[in-house]
């Protein structure tokens, strides 16, 4: 048939465009949906009146009607008739009403909560509605599996709750001129709003010239796009930080003004490690200009001591910042080359380069909007894979100490505190705590649950007070039950945009046991994943273009609620996530207690006449209303006009926003807790207290090598894995055009090694390979590239599908995640923080294993791509 | 009249592809076939190895050599400079992709009209909108979004480019921002030595 002579391009076609909000990752671009005259939608662009992302979308954004118009959606919901539950196993669904989907689910919940709610095992990750992730607290459940706890950024949340007070944190493109990445995307590729972040970076580079440095095991594409790469063995991360405050402290690199005037650097620090306090409870510091003990806000001070050691109130005692100094010592770039394998020199160069570009010499200062303060253009930067490891919370705290040093946190052109999710416009995440610091806030997803012997959740979230939900434990805890003292045994599960058997770490096959020990399961999703197949009953929800939703998910530089709205009626016979958790909340009786667990979560508390009434089932579009009316007063329809209320972020939020207080340098938090955690666990005889790792608990970072270096010596090399833009955060390797793009890329089709390693290993490029840990094994196929860490073996995500009944999805030879361990040994004492880094050895195989010979896989796929006229590689 | 040609800045191309993905939707382009790639290419040894991310597309050549072969007079140039292939008389010899120094040509095979981009061998609604644009089994490639350009508006793959690495305007106004650009910053048009007169242009 003949091209029709009138048909146009897609978006000039007469139709209408609708201002919604993306959801391909869990950030918040907004975007335009664009919806011919005959209901169909055929293009989406980013917004450009939102100075986030400028009318930018990444490629995931770009790709986001392949998943509307998905074949393998649910369209109704589903009942299993085939008993057996396993992986490939085909459920054999038959279409239901909603009416017995929803008695089915909620008799079996009902049956729980009768019995001892703990049964019920939540896995309700839609990061773009809060309201569904704290669905769970309506009926007092803590338990947890899905993957945004430590999965996440286990550590990484904690700490910027102590630093900034904030979710995370971004450097500030705006004024940064020295901008170091350390194991992160984050302006490049990945992590924060990606598309705008890399837009707000570009610029930066291009019309400033400012210098990116990248320190990852990788040649990533922050490497390929920075002035110099600092190739680094993984997880030594921390070490190498470590190194760079060594050489400025040693050097006096330092901005010294901050570090006594904006933190907590000059408070006397005792052998015990906690500060040394007077009757009343009020710090000391030591005022080395007439060389005297006063208090820390005594208004007589002449200096702030930051060195020595001195004794106050009969207590041996030094400045906080002596101790950091005093553990450095032993952290030369000589000693700490021996663990990351950077040359001694380069840490130098490096730390005179951002002592330099951050204007500490001149005290360089800026006037912004007649604000005058201090101009901090060089910070170090870092995310999930410089973070994730077992002493994940000392990480995260040697990466900020630079910053510390620099001066530059929250400072124009530093490292700056990014929130979640404000609220309202007018509301500060910045609270006074004691003795003149910012008050600590670790806990920035809400709620955790108290101490408690035997545990109420499954994943001992009962002794992480300051830690992030750690969903691989379920499986530790699975293992062994009465090691653990468990009382219940979950065996009910809901699920909500989840993919839980996918994302967490450790061998399949052992989760596939957890999955199994399940009575019931019941998934929402709007397509099949590796977990719906285990499903009893699906709950099919509407998609990103049938429903609606405000939200503000961590954006760099902005803020502001960003609207979604339905561009289409729903394709199916679905419901939004709120019909079915309400619907499902009134069955089992929890409704109004769920209502004002909204009226907390979602803030409606701090304007009363926005708070949702019991009884009462509100919509999306309701939720989404009264959202929009906490923000900035506006109701829906002026949010439907303009789409977003996204503004750039105020500058007394971005900047400094705790002016006149002092922040956490030093985090007593860690002695005190640890104290109270041993306490309680002694009182209540935990039998497990004795190998807890109370060692991880530090007020200021160390150089303790993580478990990870000390696996066997068989397993020569690191595992390390990876992402890029093209699958940055969730689900999207079931999408055709980022399989097109994804699996055209070298990167993404092998497992790398350095050609040399490859060499010593007697391998060579396309070699069929098993990789084993000491946690599991994968299989894959070589690929050689330049750009590699010798020590590492690097996996991209692209690799992680397993075989399911989803068509769309290609399978690889195993998840990175089985070679992954889910124990206490390898986990953060403090935050919950996972190892993410294993040990492995490979051996080549002649052939790929029987279960991989049947087609339908990454690599079928990519060499079908090679074969001429079939698009070609990129 | 307006010379329509785009610059690419190498030193912002992040290679994430979102442009190559923002022109399938545009476009609504069957499987396999691309109007717009970024290729990458590693160099040097480890640990002094770097990666260049190069986009690509139609260069709609001054002195097309497609244009030249084409035997129905399927491509012809516009006035504003933009290289078109009319789908009506299009027979699919496959001369131009043959005479293209840049391999931007792409077959429409009919039988992906007919698989689809979920290999169902059922269309989606998207699909069946936009693949009357095509005639199975024509060989065409990108035309800047011409339709857009019509419109006052930017090729979709310029629009969605996070990094604003794709810069699009006419090359006979010399304060365009890609006449500045190539002025600036010393444009380099692709494979010189074939004589074809691209108007698109590299900057690094």
């Amino acid at each position: 048939m003949a091209a029709n002579p009138d048909a146009v391009h897609n978006s000039i076609k007469p139709g209408r465009w609708v201002r919604s909000t993306c959801k391909m990752c869990l950030h918040s671009c907004t975007n335009l949906i664009h919806v011919t005259d005959d209901g169909v939608i055929n293009k989406v662009e980013g917004d450009p009146t939102n100075p986030s992302n400028r009318g930018k979308l990444c490629p995931k954004g770009n790709s986001a009607i392949m998943r509307h118009y998905d074949p393998n959606r649910f369209t109704q919901p589903l009942k299993r008739t085939n008993p057996e539950k396993g992986p490939n196993i085909d459920p054999m669904w038959v279409p239901i009403s909603w009416d017995e989907a929803l008695t089915l689910v909620a008799d079996k919940l009902k049956d729980c909560l009768q019995t001892d709610p703990r049964r019920i095992i939540p896995s309700l990750e839609d990061f773009q509605k809060m309201n569904i992730w704290v669905w769970p607290l309506a009926f007092g459940n803590f338990n947890f599996f899905q993957s945004g706890g430590t999965m996440c950024g286990g550590a990484y949340h904690p700490i910027n709750g102590y630093v900034h007070s904030a979710f995370a944190a971004a450097n500030d493109a705006k004024y940064c001129n020295f901008w170091l990445n350390d194991g992160t995307g984050d302006g490049f590729s990945s992590h924060l709003h990606a598309a705008a972040q890399s837009s707000w970076v570009a610029d930066a580079r291009v019309n400033r010239g400012m210098r990116c440095v990248t320190v990852e095991p990788r040649f990533s594409i922050s490497a390929a796009k920075s002035e110099e790469w600092v190739p680094i063995r993984p997880a030594t991360d921390r070490q190498f930080a470590l190194s760079m405050c060594h050489v400025m402290v040693k050097e006096g690199w330092c901005d010294y003004k901050s570090l006594r005037k904006d933190t907590n650097a000059p408070y006397l620090v005792g052998d015990d490690g906690y500060f040394v306090r007077n009757a009343e409870g009020k710090i000391y510091v030591w005022d080395s200009a007439d060389n005297r003990a006063r208090l820390w806000d005594d208004p007589a001070i002449g200096e702030f001591a930051l060195e020595g050691a001195y004794t106050v109130e009969g207590k041996p005692c030094k400045p906080a910042f002596q101790r950091f100094r005093d553990i450095l010592a032993n952290c030369s770039p000589e000693a700490m080359e021996k663990i990351t394998t950077v040359p001694p020199a380069t840490v130098r160069r490096l730390a005179k380069e951002m002592y330099d570009a951050a204007g500490i010499a001149t005290d360089a200062k800026i006037e912004i909007d007649g604000r005058v303060m201090p101009l901090r253009p060089a910070a170090y930067n870092y995310y999930r894979g410089a973070q994730g490891h077992k002493l994940g919370f000392q990480t995260n705290h040697a990466f900020k100490m630079v910053n510390f040093l620099l001066g530059c946190i929250d400072a124009p052109g530093g490292h700056i505190g990014v929130t979640l999710d404000d609220q309202w416009v007018d509301h500060s995440h910045i609270e006074p705590g004691e003795n003149g610091m910012i008050k600590p806030n670790p806990h920035q997803l809400g709620p955790v649950p108290p101490f408690a012997y035997p545990p109420q959740t499954f994943h001992l979230m009962d002794y992480f007070p300051v830690g992030v939900h750690p969903p691989h434990l379920n499986l530790e805890v699975f293992l062994n039950p009465e090691k653990y003292g468990l009382e219940f045994r979950p065996d009910t599960m809901i699920v909500c945009h989840s993919n839980p058997i996918w994302a967490m770490q450790g061998p399949r096959e052992k989760w596939f046991e957890f999955m199994k020990s399940m009575k019931f399961i019941a998934v929402s999703d709007i397509i099949p994943t590796e977990t719906t197949q285990w499903a009893d009953v699906i709950l099919p929800s509407n998609d990103v273009f049938e429903s609606w939703n405000m939200t503000m998910i961590e954006p760099p530089h902005t803020e502001g609620m960003c609207m979604r709205q339905p561009a289409v009626e729903p394709l199916y016979d679905t419901k939004s996530e709120e019909e079915i958790f309400t619907e499902l909340a009134e069955r089992i009786g929890v409704l109004d207690s769920y209502n004002e667990v909204l009226n907390y979560a979602l803030g409606f508390v701090q304007k009363p006449e926005l708070k949702l009434e019991p009884g009462i089932k509100y919509t999306d579009k309701e939720i989404a209303r009264r959202k929009g009316l906490l923000w900035n007063g506006k109701d829906l329809d002026w949010y439907v006009e303009h789409g977003h209320a996204v503004t750039e972020r105020r500058l007394d939020k971005w900047y400094r926003p705790w002016e006149g207080m002092r922040l956490h340098f030093y985090i007593e938090d860690m002695v005190s807790v640890r104290d109270d955690l041993m306490r309680k666990m002694e009182a209540a005889q935990v039998p497990f207290r004795h190998e807890w790792a109370w060692e991880d608990y530090q007020p200021l970072p160390t150089a303790r090598l993580d478990p990870v270096h000390g696996e066997p010596p068989e397993y020569d090399l690191y595992g390390m894995f990876f992402k890029d833009i093209q699958i940055n955060f969730g689900e999207s390797l079931s999408n055709p055009w980022i399989q097109d793009i994804v699996y055209r890329d070298p990167v993404h089709i092998a497992l790398m090694l350095n050609p040399k390693t490859a060499e010593k290993q007697g391998l060579k490029a396309l070699d069929i390979v098993r990789v084993e840990s000491p946690y599991g094994m994968i299989f894959g196929r070589i690929g050689i590239s330049e750009g590699w860490h010798p020590d590492t073996l690097g996996v991209s995500n692209a690799l992680s599908r397993a075989k399911t009944q989803s068509k769309g999805i290609k399978h690889a030879g195993g998840h990175f995640n089985d070679l992954l361990p889910y124990d206490l040994k390898n986990t953060d004492g403090v935050t919950g923080q996972p190892e993410t880094v294993c040990k492995v050895k490979i051996t080549k195989l002649q052939d790929w294993p029987a279960h991989l010979k049947n087609g339908g896989s990454v690599y079928d796929l990519v060499d079908e791509i090679a074969k001429p006229g079939k698009g070609r590689k990129h | 009249m307006a010379r329509y040609g785009m610059v690419f800045d190498l030193k912002r191309c992040i290679g994430c592809n979102a442009c190559v993905i923002g022109c399938k939707q545009e476009n609504s382009l069957p499987d396999g076939v691309f109007f717009t790639r970024t290729l990458s290419e590693e160099y040097g040894v480890y640990p002094a190895v770097n990666r260049v991310y190069i986009p690509t597309l139609c260069n709609h050549c001054e002195d097309a050599p497609c244009e030249k072969v084409c035997p129905s007079g399927a491509t012809y140039t516009r006035p504003d400079g933009i290289v078109m292939v009319d789908p009506q008389k299009c027979i699919g010899c496959g001369s131009c992709a043959v005479a293209c120094p840049y391999d931007q040509r792409s077959e429409m095979k009919a039988e992906a009209f007919k698989d689809g981009l979920f290999g169902t061998g059922e269309l989606t609604d998207f699909e069946k909108q936009g693949y009357p644009r095509y005639t199975p089994g024509m060989v065409t490639k990108c035309d800047f979004c011409s339709g857009r350009v019509d419109a006052g508006l930017d090729p979709a793959c310029v629009v969605t480019c996070p990094t604003d690495a794709r810069i699009f305007g006419d090359l006979d106004d010399p304060n365009s921002k890609p006449s500045k650009l190539i002025r600036e910053r010393g444009g380099k048009s692709p494979l010189p030595e074939k004589n074809t007169r691209p108007k698109v242009y590299y900057i690094d």
